[in-house]
């Protein structure tokens, strides 16, 4: 039997590849989504063992105020230095200072890095220090400094250079050297201006008695944890000791758990799609195949084989087909894995490279997700295959194909108007996540199941538009087959409907980020330190800015890492009377110092109102209590917490501003008063100035570089749901020889063959982009509403694109199966 | 052997051959033939004789290898495809043995689907009088999976005289009919000779079918061995006793 289903797999290769190219490609996704993931998570491990290979311990503040061990620490006392060298067992010990430094370009403006902007001292034991100097030579004055190779690349610097770092003030340097990170140019996207610890003292800790902390080596037969329980005894309160493998593993797990989790949730969702979508489609193929094989089947039964051995046939088949495809998927993986390493480094990230690492658990699980899904898509027809009955062989016709069940219109309707119902009850309950979500379901669901019985009406609905007899003839066949139509369309439904969602969403919170800002921001100009993070401006500039003559008030805004309550948060730091001249901070305009605002959201959530103290713990590891002084609308420049400056600047060395808004007097224009904040900003390293219209733009088009590579991912979906639709068509042109030849004897043009079958094509294709739009606007409604807190918009432009999108992928899908059926032989039509 | 009317087809050392080498099969083989116009002729022969192969030649569904073909004063074989085609639609007229009707489309769009496809408006006068001619007045609306064997034909029947071709090929219609019905399909192919001046040329192996020809042709072997005018059951049958007495002295 096996060797039956072998030769028949063997005998309809052709047929078949359709099939293995969903397989393969969905697994290819997966496959590669593993390989990335895996690399990278290599390259991470081997940069920071680079990092930290010659130290054996590290010390350094205690107090931790984000949730990942390398974040924001507060600096240490100096003495700390020496009586760590006292310590038996240390070999050396280097003070580190590291903090915020922004690099000039030769364009005298801040170098744009991917990472974050760094300065500090340059470590003079080459073991404590990950990077070496690859040209020219330390730095030996305080303002000289070394710079890591791709950020002198970036900003076109040179051994010799004259250029100013902005910590964030700003200080003239030379450029003595360039380093590199190991065998890299820096350390991830980081950029690092090295100057001696005495430069470093004096312009980026801006104090000799404070450090971050103390790289130490240990004497030989010193052991990393020996050398720690050695430190613990003399650091102060405060301080902490540990291993350098440690922190290696810190920093690992703060990129790992942190980015590249969600970078890989978010590509194996992308392959789940994938794979779903394949399966849809080879679900279409096996039923078509089994139904053409019925008579094939039937008279196997009638030889004597038993039912078992015709289910295990197709189950043989996809078993073989899965496995092939699979393999080679993984494969195919490798290949995906380098493109997407190149698609995002093409984008915008900067992703530690190396050697592709493929992993035992990465082949497996990607060939299991394939087999699985080939044997779940065959599962159903491979069943209705052992059902056939012997006489089947026998009849003279084909029997009537089977119509769409009474029981499959209630269902699917059912469903469907559960999830509407549940839809409209989250909109009118005040926008809830939870009925949303489980509308959103019922209604994919049910929509899906209804497909088949709108097939039909849908079809002869959508076809009205193809003109002629061959238009009329594409409606007539589609209305024959309304389970495959509905079983190709499914596919391109579920990728259609998953970019139609998204990009609903996407635009939903553009809309609401957009109105938030524009009701609460009243200024003219903004200053913002761009797209670039790590590093902001010297809060000198709001000062600068408020005294020019076009400028009626200017306030700055920094922020900064703090613990309330135990959680871990963004503080912004401002002037609140300032602000409040700009800014519609509700009740929090009036704040008083040793008072903290917080945003309604944030309010609301814990059920703070004004008077509830709550216990800040500042990264120098002070702790105060400040109490709830007022409440403002969420989703502004001063995001959900919001501190008097002169609060903050107690607990932070090197405070710098992000964001200077700016009102004009009145009578100035914006162009005028642009001109004159522009230039006030030059010193500053000219920081973005933009309008008050760019601006609101600006804070609402985050959403949108996302939303890019979600297209680029989805792109495949479609492509698959192309296939599908592909596979079918080219099943049914063979299914139809005969009629095609019949066609043609009878006068058919080629051409009028092609344009049915495009006909056909492009029915289904229209059918499964309408239903794509609908699962995607319907739920898309209520699950945007829920998560914006009420803002529905629909991006008319974007959803034609997707229309027309779906419809091409129409004709695009029919080329193949039109160019063979226009070839037909009309002979097979009159031959018996 | 042409006749003194005009044919409506003919052949001229029309061959055809399959195949290459040791597996070459002449299916037909040096064949001239005329159909005259407003006659019945029937194509008679045992199974692999080269009927159904002729039939396809002269009516454009297949090429020659060499010879030529004329249907009126066309050569086809200077043809492109798309005016085969076009000739098809409108100078020919098809009735197979089995799938004649695009399973989609009801009896009365499977009946006009030449003159659709043409782009043509259906003769409503004529096509009224072909329905009622072959008596499918109640059946118009109906699918042919609705339909009978012998209903199917009918339409096909109907189809074929739609667009008043110059020549209908009927290529064993009765195949797969019992003998009443089949006499049916043969006398509306009959009177649609008398009554309404049609040419038709049928590939049969059955005697009383040939019957109801005005001449019979015989082939066997790819080459036309004899030609009877005004055939009945008992001279074509005993015609091809003789050709089998002949070929089994041949192989004797
Ligand atoms: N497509 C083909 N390829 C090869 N040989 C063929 C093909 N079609 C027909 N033949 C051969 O040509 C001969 C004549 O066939 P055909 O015209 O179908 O005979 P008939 O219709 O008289 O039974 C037969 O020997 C047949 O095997
Ligand atoms: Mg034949």
């Amino acid at each position: 039997m096996t060797r039956i289903a072998l030769k028949g797999l063997w005998a309809r290769r052709r047929r078949l590849v359709g099939s293995f190219a969903a397989v393969f490609l969905g697994v290819a996704f997966l496959a590669g989504a593993l390989v990335l993931g895996d690399t990278m998570n290599a390259s991470i491990g081997r940069f920071f063992g680079q990092a930290y290979a010659g130290t054996d311990a590290s010390v350094r503040g205690a107090t931790n105020v984000s949730d990942a061990p390398t974040g924001e620490r507060g600096t240490i006392d100096a003495g700390v230095v020496d009586r760590v060298r006292r310590v038996p067992g240390v070999a050396t010990a280097e003070p580190v200072i590291s903090g915020s430094g922004q690099l000039l370009g030769r364009d005298g403006r801040a170098i744009a890095v991917l990472g974050p902007r760094t300065a500090g001292n340059w470590l003079t034991d080459p073991r404590l220090n990950p990077y070496h100097v690859v040209q020219g030579r330390a730095p030996r004055a305080d303002d000289e400094v070394v710079v890591n190779r791709a950020t002198a690349i970036k900003g076109r610097l040179r051994v010799g250079d004259l250029t100013a770092v902005l910590t964030p003030q700003r200080v003239p340097v030379r450029v003595v050297g360039i380093a590199r990170f190991g065998d890299e140019d820096g350390f991830g996207g980081t950029s690092f201006t090295a100057f001696t610890l005495a430069g470093a003292r004096r312009y980026v800790a801006r104090t000799p008695d404070r450090v971050s902390g103390v790289s130490v080596r240990a004497a030989s037969g010193v052991s990393q944890g020996e050398l720690v329980r050695r430190l613990r005894g003399v650091l102060p309160a405060g301080t902490e000791a540990v291993t350098g493998r440690a922190l290696s593993r810190e920093g690992m797990n703060a990129v790992t758990k942190g980015f590249l989790t969600m970078f890989r949730a978010f590509l194996l969702a992308f392959a789940g799609i994938a794979l779903l979508v394949g399966t849809l489609g080879i679900h279409n193929t096996f039923a078509i195949t089994v139904a053409q094989r019925s008579r094939e089947s039937a008279l196997l039964r009638a030889v004597g084989a038993s039912r078992r051995q015709v289910l295990a046939s197709v189950i043989t088949e996809a078993l073989v087909l899965g496995l092939t495809a699979s393999v080679a998927g993984v494969f195919g993986g490798l290949g995906f894995a380098a493109l997407l390493e190149e698609v995002f480094t093409a984008m915008g990230a900067a992703l530690p490279v190396g050697g592709l690492v493929v992993t035992t658990v990465t082949v497996a699980v990607a060939v299991a997700a394939g087999v699985v899904v080939t044997l779940l898509s065959c599962l159903l027809p491979a069943v209705r295959a052992s059902r056939t009955p012997p006489v089947a062989a026998l009849r003279e016709t084909e029997a009537e194909r089977p119509g769409v069940s009474r029981g499959r219109a209630v269902g699917g309707g059912a469903l469907t108007a559960a999830g509407v119902a549940l839809l409209a009850g989250s909109v009118a309950a005040g926008d809830s996540m939870a009925a949303a979500g489980a509308g959103a379901v019922a209604c994919v669901a049910g929509m899906v199941v209804l497909g088949p019985v709108a097939a039909r009406p849908a079809g002869a609905l959508l076809g009205v538009p193809l003109r002629g007899v061959t238009g009329a003839l594409a409606r007539r066949s589609t209305a024959r087959e309304p389970r495959r139509v509905a079983g190709a369309a499914t596919a391109l439904m579920v990728g259609i409907g998953v970019v139609t969602l998204l990009t609903v969403l996407a635009a939903s919170a553009r809309t609401s980020v957009r109105d938030t800002v524009a009701r609460s921001f009243g200024g003219d100009l903004v200053i913002t330190t761009g797209s670039s993070i790590g590093g902001g401006f010297d809060p000198r500039l709001a000062g600068d800015v408020a005294r020019l003559p076009q400028v009626r008030a200017a306030a700055g805004l920094g922020t900064g890492g703090a613990r309330i309550d135990g959680r871990a948060v963004r503080v912004a730091y401002a002037d609140p009377a300032a602000l409040a001249r700009m800014l519609d901070l509700g009740s929090a305009a009036s704040l008083a110092p040793g008072r903290l605002a917080v945003s309604r959201t944030v309010a609301r959530a814990h059920g703070w109102r004004t008077g509830t103290p709550l216990t800040v713990l500042f990264a120098d590891g002070a702790r105060r209590t400040l109490t709830v002084g007022g409440t403002y609308e969420p989703g502004g420049p001063a995001g959900d917490y919001l501190m008097p400056r002169a609060d903050w600047l107690a607990h932070d060395p090197q405070p710098q501003d992000t964001t200077v808004l700016i009102a004009l007097r009145p009578g100035v224009g914006t162009t005028e008063g642009e001109r004159a904040v522009t230039t006030a900003a030059r010193p500053y390293a000219a920081p973005d100035v933009r309008t008050r219209a760019d601006y609101v733009e600006a804070q609402a088009s985050g959403v949108n570089s996302l939303l890019t590579l979600v297209y680029v991912m989805l792109a495949l979906a479609i492509v698959i749901a192309l296939l599908g639709i592909a596979n079918t068509l080219s099943l049914s042109v063979h299914e139809r020889a005969r009629e095609l030849g019949l066609l043609r004897a009878v006068g058919a043009t080629r051409g009028q063959i092609r344009s049915m079958i495009r006909g056909e094509s492009l029915i289904v294709a229209v059918f499964g982009t309408a239903g794509g739009l609908g699962i995607g606007l319907l739920p898309g409604w209520a699950l945007a509403r829920a998560a914006t807190g009420g803002t529905f918009a629909v991006p008319a432009g974007r959803l034609v694109v997707i229309a027309v999108i779906g419809a091409l992928a129409g004709v695009l899908a029919a080329l193949r199966p039109a160019r063979r059926a226009g070839r037909m032989d009309i002979l097979r039509a009159v031959a018996e | 052997m042409t006749g003194e009317r005009s044919a409506a087809a003919r052949a001229v050392g029309a061959t055809k051959v399959y195949g290459s080498g040791a597996a070459e099969v002449r299916a037909i083989d040096d064949v001239t033939i005329a159909f005259d116009a407003g006659r019945f002729t029937a194509i008679m022969g045992p199974s692999g004789a080269g009927k159904s192969t002729l039939m396809h030649c002269v009516a454009g569904l297949d090429t020659l290898s060499s010879g030529q073909v004329f249907v009126g004063d066309v050569e086809l074989g200077s043809l492109s495809d798309r005016q085969l085609t076009v000739l098809r639609r409108e100078r020919i007229g098809f009735v197979f043995q089995s799938f004649n009707l695009l399973p989609a489309l009801d009896a009365e769009e499977n009946i006009t689907l030449p003159l659709t496809l043409a782009g043509t408006r259906p003769d409503r006068a004529w096509i009224d009088a072909v329905v009622t001619t072959v008596g499918l007045g109640d059946r118009l609306s109906h699918r042919p999976a609705e339909l009978s064997g012998g209903q199917r034909q009918r339409v096909a029947v109907a189809r074929a005289l739609a667009s008043r071709p110059q020549i209908i090929f009927a290529d064993e219609p009765t195949g797969n009919l019992d003998s009443r019905t089949g006499a049916e399909i043969l006398t509306f192919l009959r009177e649609a000779v008398d009554e309404l001046g049609q040419t038709i040329v049928m590939v049969t192996h059955d005697p009383v079918a040939a019957a109801y020809a005005d001449a019979a042709v015989f082939l066997a072997d790819g080459r036309v061995r004899d030609r009877v005018e005004g055939p009945t059951a008992r001279t074509v049958l005993d015609r091809m006793s003789a050709f089998e007495a002949e070929t089994m002295g041949r192989s004797r």
